[in-house]
């Protein structure tokens, strides 16, 4: 019972003869229902296979070496704050553009190793009002690295519609700001920059105690420079700057299904997400996660990914002429190409310390897409993930 | 995006006790669970053999031994807790609830599923009563010979919140323990989601014709679905009314929720005594969430949206 509620004599008589039998029930069963402070430390590694194909440059790419610190406590009885510290390290090069060989067959062209980036973000939540009534949460958060600049907020609400059905909603904006390097030299846009926009739906049933069923929707917006400053096209014997239309409009329906199983006290994940936008790039996600749960608070999370996209309308990995091009791009991002990705994550907790590390593997090629291989991209690329953490509860 | 309960399995442990059949929901660990688990039902079944008014060898019948002997009985501070929490029933219910009615419900047996006689009844009543009782902490007298203590009104309830706070002191601190409709809430979900509870619906006990959200504290029905003996197509409750000493006609069911199952219990059974009307208003002067439901179905309380 909250606070708001106001005591008849008749019930504070009841309450306070019943206080000695059931002494401060409500007291212990609220703070045993609080999630506890949490402090928290992850190192990741990303890196990118070696380019493999047929290449012009270093074949070495990404590698991202990140460092998180963060803070997540409950304020008070109804509220809960958390707070991150993000450091990354890059370093690699990246595809730049594909030439045609003399047949007509792609040679990807690298960009030269660049140095040591670094990119710092900033993260904070607050949400306000838990369990029943609902909550809402704010974010914000400040990314910047050397040419790159974002700022995002965010607010996003649940709010229970009856016993079994929870309403999600909720919305961000995102200002993205970017001054390339060596834009004279390359004949780079000197400064540019990019708005998005996102608001998304969800409803959540309760099917029994051990089945959830979640259903969204979010349609994105993105305007302004789009294109990617550091990558060029081949158009015929030119070479140009990567150009892309200058907004994006993205629809994205999800489907999440959870269920529990008491025997093996384990419970399975299954997501799938389905997104569409006017660049003409649609893509399936499907994921399936099993959570298992050992003796001696062990948990055990394997899981697999399948990933599909059918390539943006005028993606090419070079083009003849430059006929009525208005816009051309041989990003292997706009491509069409599948991916497959299995994961193990394991997490261990000894008293107030909790163990976590996993590892995963995305092996990705054109002809993993739903109907096969089009375009050519020789850009496609797979990877490894590493990632060990250590966080310390606070009770 | 929003609350997904369905991270961790939820264990699940049937047994039967206080006649009734009995549920524990707990979101943990399997060992944590088992070994909270076996502590609860322990405690329920110590509550059962206490204070049963079925069991020869209870606290109960030892008191109405003690009766009929003429003797005063020293009680164990748990037994003066809930003989001073009915003595502050009985006060605010201007006598309508009396934890002394167990020569009344032991003739209104429902397991005999026999109308007693008028004789019968008229020497029950006689027995019945909290003023006949003399109580200075910790000595217990019933004045009358043939005298009996039911505790059944509380002691159900007082179990299922000794059961959730018995699995709280075994470390488990998320799950929900049920006992025969009477429940009380170790702890939210571990993600913080609420338990669900169905209040069924009256004369059909599969059906829950309203669902209640529960953190914490605790949810009681009183009703006659639950236990109910028919006589020649006519419906008896297991709650009777003392003073009458018939049982009441009432509403089918009355559910409240409260920050524990044992005041929650006690102001269902209260609602339930007062009859429909009378019952309704107090429940609304009391300020907890109830709701009621008629013998056709209908509901009234502020339970439901």
């Amino acid at each position: 019972m909250g606070s708001a509620m106001r005591f008849s004599p008749s019930l504070a008589a009841l309450m306070s003869a019943a206080a000695a039998l059931v002494p401060d029930a409500h007291a212990q069963s609220t703070t045993a229902a609080e999630t506890d402070a949490r402090v928290s430390y992850r190192f990741n590694d990303y890196s990118e296979d070696a380019f493999s194909g047929a290449a012009i440059g270093d074949r070495d790419r990404y590698r991202v070496l990140s460092q998180q610190f963060q803070l997540a406590t409950p304020v008070g009885a109804d509220a809960a704050l958390s707070v991150s510290a993000t450091h990354e390290v890059m370093s690699g090069s990246s595809p730049w553009y594909v030439l045609a060989d003399l047949q007509q067959r792609p040679l990807q062209v690298m960009s030269g190793a660049t140095i040591q980036e670094h990119r710092n973000e900033l993260r904070a939540s607050w949400t306000q009002g838990t369990g029943s009534a609902g909550g809402t949460t704010y974010s914000a958060s400040y990314s910047k690295e050397r040419d790159y600049r974002a700022l995002a907020a965010g607010i996003e609400r649940s709010q229970p519609l009856g016993a079994a059905v929870t309403l999600g909603y909720g919305g961000s904006f995102s200002h993205d700001a970017i001054d390339p390097f060596e834009a004279a030299k390359y004949n780079r846009i000197d400064h540019a920059s990019k708005n998005t926009a996102s608001v998304f739906g969800s409803i959540a049933w309760i099917i029994d105690r051990s089945t959830v069923l979640q259903a969204g929707l979010q349609l994105n917006n993105e305007h302004g420079y789009l294109s990617d400053p550091y990558k060029l096209a081949s158009v015929g014997h030119d070479v140009v700057a990567d150009a892309r239309p200058g907004r994006r409009d993205a629809v994205a329906a999800l489907l999440r299904y959870r269920r529990a199983f008491a025997g093996p006290d384990a419970a399975l994940h299954l997501d799938y997400r389905y997104a569409q936008d006017s660049w003409g790039v649609v893509s399936h996600t499907l994921e399936a996660a099993w959570y298992q749960t050992l003796p001696a608070h062990w948990e055990f999370v394997p899981a697999l990914r399948y990933y599909s996209q059918q390539q943006a309308r005028f993606y090419a990995p070079f083009y003849a002429d430059i006929g009525d091009h208005n816009f051309v791009s041989s990003d292997y991002r706009l491509g069409t190409f599948g991916a497959v990705a299995l994961s193990v994550n394991v997490r261990k907790r000894i008293g107030q310390w909790e163990f976590s590390g996993g590892v995963e593997r995305y092996h990705a090629a054109t002809g993993y897409a739903i109907g096969g291989a089009d375009a050519p991209v020789p850009g496609v690329v797979s990877y490894t993930r590493a990632f060990i953490g250590l966080d310390y509860l606070l009770r | 995006m929003t609350t997904a309960p369905g991270r961790h399995a939820i264990h699940s442990y049937r047994f039967n006790a206080m006649g009734c059949p009995c549920e524990l929901q707990l979101d943990a660990e399997a060992a944590d669970a088992a070994r909270a688990a076996a502590a609860a039902q322990a405690e329920v079944d110590r509550l059962d053999r206490k204070y049963s008014h079925y069991r020869d060898d209870s606290l109960v019948a030892r008191i109405g031994a003690a009766a009929d002997a003429g003797h005063a009985v020293e009680v164990d501070a748990e037994t003066a807790d809930l003989l001073d929490f009915a003595a502050t029933l009985h006060a605010q219910s201007n006598g309508r609830f009396d934890v002394t009615a167990g020569a009344l419900t032991k003739l209104w047996d429902l397991r005999a599923s026999r109308v007693p006689d008028a004789d019968a009844l008229a020497t029950a009543l006689a027995r019945t009563g909290w003023q006949r009782v003399e109580w200075r902490r910790p000595r217990l007298r019933l004045t009358l010979p043939g005298m009996r203590l039911d505790l059944g009104g509380v002691v159900k309830e007082y179990a299922a919140d000794r059961a959730a706070q018995c699995c709280r002191e075994a470390g488990v601190g998320h799950g929900v323990v049920d006992l025969g409709g009477d429940i009380a809430v170790v702890g939210a979900h571990r993600d913080g989601a609420p338990w669900l509870a169905g209040i069924k619906a009256p004369h059909d006990t599969g059906r829950a014709i309203a669902m209640i959200e529960l953190l914490h504290g605790g949810l009681a029905t009183s009703g006659d679905y639950e236990r109910v003996m028919i006589v020649d197509g006519r419906r008896y409750s297991h709650i009777i009314d003392p003073v009458t000493g018939h049982p009441v006609e009432s509403f089918a069911s009355v559910s409240v929720v409260a920050d524990s199952c044992l005041v929650a219990g006690a102001a269902s059974t209260m609602g339930m005594l007062l009859g429909v009307d009378a019952g309704d208003e107090w429940l609304r002067g009391l300020g907890l969430p109830y709701l009621c439901v008629d013998a056709a179905g209908r509901t009234r309380g502020t339970l439901l949206r």
